[in-house]
């Protein structure tokens, strides 16, 4: 196995609220390969987001990284200092944002965005870096990509501002993307577009790729290998076909029952398992899906399970599921 | 576009027409021109003449249209207190308002925006709650109050600066500046800062409250993913998106930076149009109110309009006919 | 009245402007009670003219704060200047108030052409400051009424005046509430069941419209003695031979260049603490009556 690209130790996030530092991530530990596609998986508020926000270090407050350490290609990441950290921003680990609709800066053109990004990783001169942003819409399939690029946002669908948005993570070459939740805010008749660019331009460029996203469909068809967090915890870990075959977590094997849906407040909730994920700072003792497991005991209760690997797939529970069918 | 700068442009007039109207009704109703001009001892047919070359037996719409036609050719009426032509007293206080003004936008931009932009980038900073802090005399203390404690301290005090007039001038072919001389440098401080406390808190807070939203919105912490400099970030990509509101919240205020002009021109009896427009209420002079009030309410109009046709080139929203 | 208090439970700032308030109000209005009037021959002593402050070389303890170019006891004179700028405020705050109410009702409950005309006239209006049109408003008056004019009525008019100028705010406050309200379904049934206007307007829209009428009356009433302050202070309003802050401060400003700064300093302190005061207590009201704006500078 050749060395991994991102290696992810022991990341803690807290978030401060009235003197108490509730845990938001849990020593969540994962290493990506360089060109893999990881997929991270998982409920609102489960987790995945800040994993992603706190690898480049733009946590905001009362959110922080309390522990951990981050490294990326043999170096280490939480050691640097802020401005050294914007020197890997953009350039080596690029960033897709959610919702395309507020993530462009509403007053600046689309060139503007694209060739000030790309002039400060790379050294481009003004007109290089026109050709080259026009370059990248046209490699992001919009159409007229000329006219796009003296365009400003809000002349352009939610669609095509993914596309730019995707275009901006993209421009300075990085050797990793975090894309969080690149398809949810879109409309579902563009999603399919959307993950097939993404594949696409993972190909071509060959970078790796953080895919965050609660749906286990996209999952399927976009990564090579799965992470699935509960509660702040990091529950299974398997290569897509593995997990996908036989989950050893019953929270897993839940999931992938019934794709989270949008509940009536807009968030993304598991409806086959009875119950719901426990809030910030209402883990409760022992395995964090315990009280919504038909196979909980006694030991559940009371210890957590650690991640036991066993042959590149690893789950934390006490009673995986294959224990039944072996 | 160009059918609604048009459009922007005949309302703005519209406007203008109105208050004009307004005013005339001021000084056709108000007053008495006759008793005025005429000596005591003239004669029914001096009256009648007076009447008739003033145009006052004509009605009231066709004696507006004269007051509109007058304005035009530059005929603004004459002032019951001096009996001599509005225009020319505007005419001569005009400079002196006009470089009082220069003067305290230079104080605003100097010294409101680099504050604004600091309480709004580090809202926590030692620095930025004492500007915040002290803020708050700039919004509350009567104008006039500040000029008096400006003069209290730095004049009487100190003696660092004249407490009243424009200092030395130089008549640069009816135009007299107090910019040229050091005296008049010296004299343009105190009224400048009186001027500019209201703008630059002003400023301050509308900055740091749209700096403070910008900052924590979605595509600015994009733009940080993206590894931009922080300095980039704030000054190219925050700026831009709080410089709009703020420039529009500030010509909505511009009504009342003249009203403080007034103000502060009879604290430091400033000879400019507010020292004008003061001796003209205090003795009752119709005539040159009604054409201060046009004047001041034309002034208003403009700078609104242009602010506003304006708005395009910073906001690339509002360009139309694009794409 | 209950709400008021409610709305200060628990809140240093507001209760201390609120005490400052009701202090100030009851030094205006009690020491006057008992001394001569400082503006009458009675009252000054030409003899203690320029007297300094207590501390200050030559200070006298009967005038703790100096006394002015006439020999005016300063505390004393601050109160009588005091009343009148309260009363002031206050009274053309209720005119602003009941010109602006009858104005918006009118506008709210005719109509049609009528509620046109007074909402453009707002709109002009609007493009004008308060203090601008006060000073526009008092010259007017002076000039229909002629230059020589008594004590009494220079008041009368300054109060006029600024009523005059704040009557915009009221009006389409009440004016949108009872635009709201004329198309409840309950105020139709209350029609047809026979209740005049005036019922409805008791029972449905005065409740309604309490809350931001307070507000702004409140946050009104820092401005209207502000502005009396300034005219004063200018020579439009309230004449130097009569005690207000503004005419105090206009009358000591001419000795603060020899150096008898306290006839000036000392009004204009007692000014800024009522204004700051007001201004406190109104900011604090609007907020805690208006969520949404909270948090805005």
């Amino acid at each position: 196995m050749t060395a991994p690209l991102l290696e992810v130790r022991d990341l803690s996030v807290t978030l401060a609220r009235g003197g108490d530092e509730l845990p938001v991530l849990d020593k969540v530990s994962f290493d990506i390969a360089p060109g893999e596609v990881l997929g991270v998986v998982g409920e609102s508020g489960a987790g995945k987001s800040m994993a992603g926000v706190a690898i480049i270090d733009l946590l905001v407050p009362p959110l922080r990284r309390s522990g951990g350490t981050i490294t990326l290609g043999g170096e280490r990441l939480d050691l640097l200092t802020p401005r050294q950290m914007r020197r890997v921003r953009g350039k080596r680990i690029g960033f897709v944002f959610q919702d395309p609709m507020t993530s462009l800066n509403p007053v600046l053109t689309i060139g503007r965005q694209l060739t000030d990004t790309m002039r400060r990783h790379l050294p481009l001169s003004r007109n290089e870096a026109r050709e080259r942003a026009i370059a990248w819409l046209t490699r992001t399939g919009l159409p007229n990509p000329a006219r796009v690029f003296a365009a400003a946002p809000h002349e352009l669908s939610g669609g095509q501002r993914q596309r730019v948005v995707i275009a901006l993570a993209l421009c300075a070459e990085p050797d990793l993307v975090i894309a969080d939740e690149p398809t949810t805010a879109l409309d579902v008749s563009v999603q399919a577009h959307m993950l097939q660019l993404l594949r696409d331009l993972h190909e071509e460029t060959g970078t790796a790729m953080m895919l965050i996203t609660h749906d286990l469909g996209v999952i399927a068809k976009m990564a090579d290998r799965v992470a699935v967090f509960y509660a702040g915890r990091l529950i299974e870990t398997a290569r897509t076909e593995m997990l996908i075959a036989r989950p050893l977590h019953p929270y897993t094997a839940g999931l992938m029952q019934a794709t989270p849906a949008l509940d009536a407040a807009g968030v993304m909730r598991v409806k086959a398992i009875p119950g719901s994920m426990p809030g910030l700072g209402a883990t409760p003792p022992g395995c964090a899906f315990h009280p919504r497991c038909n196979r909980s005991r006694d030991l559940c209760r009371q210890v957590t399970p650690p991640l036991a690997d066993a042959g590149g797939h690893a789950a934390a529970c006490h009673f995986p599921l294959r224990q039944e069918v072996a | 576009m160009i059918s609604y700068t048009v459009g922007r442009i005949l309302q703005t007039l519209l406007v203008l027409l109105v208050i004009s109207f307004i005013a005339f009704l001021l000084v056709a109703t108000l007053g008495d021109p006759l008793g005025l001009l005429l000596p005591p001892e003239a004669s029914l047919a001096d009256r009648q003449e007076l009447i008739a070359r003033l145009g006052l037996d004509q009605p009231l719409l066709a004696r507006f249209l004269h007051f509109l036609g007058g304005m035009m050719q530059g005929d603004f009426g004459l002032s019951y207190r001096t009996q001599e032509g509005v225009g020319a007293m505007i005419a001569a206080r005009l400079p002196a308002t006009i470089e009082l003004a220069f003067a305290s936008l230079l104080v605003t931009l100097f010294v409101g925006v680099p504050l604004g932009i600091l309480c709004g980038v580090r809202p926590n900073a030692a620095i930025s709650r004492v500007v915040m802090l002290v803020s708050i005399a700039g919004i509350t203390l009567p104008n006039f109050v500040v000029g008096v404690l400006l003069i209290a301290i730095f004049s009487v005090q100190l003696g660092w600066f004249p407490s009243f007039g424009r200092g030395q001038t130089v008549d640069l072919g009816g135009w007299t500046t107090g910019l040229l001389t050091l005296s008049g440098w010296q004299a343009v401080i105190l009224p400048a800062i009186t001027l500019a406390a209201f703008q630059v808190t002003f400023v301050i807070r509308m900055l740091r409250t749209q700096l403070l939203e910008v900052g924590q919105s979605e595509h600015i912490r994009f733009a940080r993913a993206r590894g931009l400099s922080e300095r980039r970030v704030w000054f190219s990509y925050a700026m831009r998106n709080a410089l709009l509101p703020t420039i529009t919240m500030l010509a909505l205020q511009l009504g009342n930076v003249i009203a403080f002009s007034v103000v502060t021109e009879g604290v430091f009896a400033w000879p400019g149009l507010g020292s004008l427009f003061l001796q003209s209420v205090q003795s009752a002079d119709i005539p040159v109110i009604a054409i201060y009030l046009i004047f001041v309410g034309a002034v208003f109009m403009i700078i609104n309009l242009i602010v506003e046709l304006s708005y395009p080139l910073l906001d690339p929203r509002l360009r139309r006919g694009r794409a | 009245m209950k709400s008021f208090l409610e709305a200060l439970r628990g809140q240093p700032g507001p209760i201390a402007a609120t005490a400052f308030i009701l202090l100030l109000v009851l030094y205006a209005f009690t020491v006057p009670l008992f001394t001569a009037d400082p503006f009458s021959m009675a009252g000054m002593s030409i003899l203690d003219a320029f007297t300094p402050p207590l501390w200050m070389d030559g200070g006298q303890t009967a005038m703790p704060l100096g006394a002015d170019d006439q020999g005016r006891n300063l505390l004393t004179a601050m109160a009588y200047g005091l009343r009148t700028s309260i009363m002031v405020g206050v009274i053309s705050v209720v005119i602003g108030l009941v010109l602006g109410g009858a104005l918006g009702l009118i506008s709210g409950f005719v109509g049609g052409r009528t509620d046109a005309l007074i909402m453009r006239l707002a709109d002009v209006q609007l493009a004008y400051p308060a203090l601008l049109l006060a000073m526009v408003i008092d010259a007017i008056a002076t000039a229909v009424l002629g230059r020589g004019r008594s004590n009494e009525m220079a008041i009368a008019i300054v109060i006029v005046s600024i009523g005059i100028a704040f009557w915009v705010q009221y009006a389409r406050t009440i004016r949108s509430s009872v635009m709201i309200e004329r198309n409840q379904e309950y105020v139709a049934a209350a029609r047809v069941t026979g209740r005049s206007n005036t019922a409805i307007l008791v029972k449905h829209i005065l409740p309604n419209v309490m809350a931001p009428v307070l507000v702004i009356a409140t946050i009104n009433l820092g401005i209207a003695i502000i502005t009396e302050a300034t005219l004063s202070f200018l020579g439009i309003g309230i004449p130097a031979t009569y005690p207000s802050l503004g005419s105090l401060i206009r009358n000591g400003n001419a000795y603060l260049q020899s150096g008898e700064w306290w006839i000036s300093l000392w009004p204009c302190l007692v000014l800024v603490v009522l204004v700051v005061a007001v201004n406190v207590l109104g900011d604090h009201l609007r907020d805690h009556f208006n969520p949404k704006i909270r948090g805005r500078s």
